[in-house]
């Protein structure tokens, strides 16, 4: 796992996935843990939680995802267990930086809708 | 590349906040355009107003319903049938248009007399229609006529009807965007859970932000129905009033147009607990993955793929058809804010078209961090444009065809630029399979048209004497 693949993984989540960019800080937060969570189990051939609502919510944005790259990056089918979870932890802190720490959105942390 | 001031913005510099050049390397941590900001004074502005955003872009598109639109006629006549959204009823909301007709002795005199006696005419020369949306303009705001008593005591007098009021004038916000937000936060709060309909299916959605241009959501309905998921409302395409007041009973807000009415479906996840899941109805890529997910959530994705691949199977050499002659024409799209992010890339993965400039009228800056991430470098990012602006962005990325409205696309024309009609379309819907191949046809049609160039031809030569513009 390097940074070059973060990074091209970050490239296709930025160009592809609208949940990075809901209205708010809490709401990109959620879906960045809950999607980043299950796209991880999915790639690791676990079974996700589909429970819950909000958990089929994330799964259907993680299986379009992981669907997605595995045909764009097939290098992660490669990828030991250990390697695919620093890989999506790394992926999620990216995110998390990009989308909510250091977003210039002013919006972003409004307590209303 | 930071900010850009535009040679035409050089009287107002504040405008340099607001464009954007993209480069290699730079994202929208480093650059992003104020936007949902007061329009500067100087520049001229392409927005509309605020009661303009929940009147024409949301309210109107119901079916079954009386837009009364409480001031002077022109705030009736200019939020009406120039957004072409038709209806399976015989296009109701195109038909009529309804106004108390303010005029200067109502003003003065107060015009909630004139409201009362308005709404019982015209449920009175209407008698099928029971409901109705009442919507207040700047004078009947300015002189403080309170429309809600109004609304409440016909209703008292009339139990069969039911009326929604908006007090959303043209001054309460900066763009039409305030008005898309006062009609989402009114709806939720006053009239969704005041009524249930009968469930027919084990997998219910909401459909929310598309307004059924050109007859969108009715192409989209034909794959829902075949994939066995029932709408419970269209927000607001199609739509009728009273399924709208069931928007509770969904198990899912599926999003297209995140700007005019992502807040209704964050209010419906809040306080509801449904999920909102977005997704992109333009373009052939971005509407597979769309109904994949629909399909992951409800556990039926093998339907979702059956549906994928006839539609698939049926419009996909046609689209290729339009691929190979539109591979590299530059477009730029001057639209309200979701459709560049919608558009962008779809246009380029699907059709080979280059996006060179986008413009957005009423976008936030959601809306350009989706736009900026999805779009290209050396590509212009523009809040809120003007026609200065556009002219000189026009020389700069020479662009082969302009989606943008009918304003400024009479505005292009006299370039001898073709333009698509990026919010009411050219020849829609342009949604879905069908809806894309319809929208590389208008494009197509757009760019390899003669006549635009014929037009610019003069028998006359240099002899024609020119006028300089005013802007020259």
């Amino acid at each position: 796992m390097s940074q070059q693949q973060i990074d091209q993984l970050f490239g296709y989540v930025q160009e592809r996935c609208l949940w990075q960019f809901h209205s708010r800080s809490w709401d990109r937060q959620e879906n960045i843990d809950g999607i980043i969570s299950t796209a991880t189990d999915l790639l690791h051939g676990q079974q996700p939680k589909k429970h819950a609502p909000m958990d089929r919510m994330f799964y259907a944005d993680a299986k379009a995802m992981v669907d997605d790259l595995k045909v764009r990056f097939p290098w992660i089918l490669d990828l030991e267990p250990t390697r695919v979870t620093e890989l999506m932890a790394g992926l999620k802190s990216k995110l998390v930086d990009q989308t909510i720490t250091q977003s210039l959105n002013r919006e972003l942390h409004d307590k209303l809708y | 590349m930071p900010m850009v001031l535009l040679s035409c913005d050089k009287d107002i510099p504040e405008r340099e906040k607001h464009i954007y050049l993209k480069v290699d390397g730079e994202d929208s941590r480093d650059f992003l355009p104020v936007s949902n900001a007061q329009t500067i004074p100087g520049t001229l502005s392409e927005r509309g107003c605020a009661f303009c955003g929940a009147k024409l872009v949301i309210g109107g598109v119901l079916k079954d319903t009386i837009q009364m639109i409480h001031g002077p006629m022109g705030c009736a006549y200019d939020t009406w049938h120039t957004k072409r959204y038709p209806t399976d009823n015989g296009h109701f909301n195109m038909k009529y248009v309804w106004s108390t007709d303010m005029k200067e002795s109502h003003i003065v005199f107060g015009g909630e007399k004139r409201l009362e006696k308005s709404i019982n005419e015209a449920f009175d020369e209407m008698p099928d229609i029971k409901r109705m949306i009442v919507y207040t303009t700047c004078p009947t705001a300015l002189i403080g006529d309170d429309i809600k008593p109004v609304c409440k005591k016909v209703m008292s007098e009339r139990p069969d009807v039911d009326i929604f009021t908006v007090e959303c004038p043209g001054f309460a916000g900066v763009s039409q965007s305030k008005g898309h937000h006062v009609l989402n936060i009114g709806w939720i709060n006053e009239k969704v859970g005041t009524l249930e309909k009968n469930i027919t299916s084990d997998y219910t959605m909401n459909f929310i932000g598309d307004f059924n241009i050109q007859g969108d959501t009715q192409l989209l309905q034909q794959y829902w129905d075949r994939l066995g998921i029932q709408v419970i409302s269209h927000f607001t395409g199609n739509g009728t009033y009273d399924d709208l007041r069931c928007m509770q009973q969904a198990q899912l807000n599926v999003v297209n147009c995140a700007r005019s009415s992502g807040y209704i479906a964050n209010e419906l996840k809040k306080q509801y607990g449904i999920p909102r899941l977005d997704i992109d109805s333009w373009g052939f890529s971005y509407m597979a993955e769309g109904i994949r997910k629909i399909c992951a959530f409800f556990g039926i994705e093998d339907r979702g793929e059956a549906l994928i691949a006839d539609e698939t199977a049926k419009w996909k050499p046609k689209l290729d058809w339009y691929k190979e002659r539109l591979k590299g024409a530059r477009m730029a799209i001057w639209t309200g804010g979701p459709r560049l992010w919608h558009w962008t890339k779809s246009v380029e993965d699907d059709l080979g078209i280059q996006v060179v400039a986008m413009s957005s009228k009423f976008g936030h800056q959601e809306d350009f961090e989706k736009v900026i991430a999805r779009g290209q470098a050396g590509t212009y990012y523009i809040d809120d444009g003007n026609e200065l602006e556009f002219f000189e962005i026009i020389d700069l990325v020479k662009p082969d065809v302009i989606f943008t409205g009918p304003r400024v696309g009479e505005l292009v024309k006299k370039l001898h630029i073709p333009y698509v009609n990026g919010h009411g379309y050219h020849n829609g819907p342009y949604m879905g399979f069908e809806g894309f191949v319809n929208l590389a046809r208008d494009t197509y049609n757009a760019v390899h048209n003669p006549l635009l160039k014929l037009a610019a031809t003069d028998i006359r030569g240099g002899q024609r004497k020119v006028f300089l513009e005013a802007a020259e």
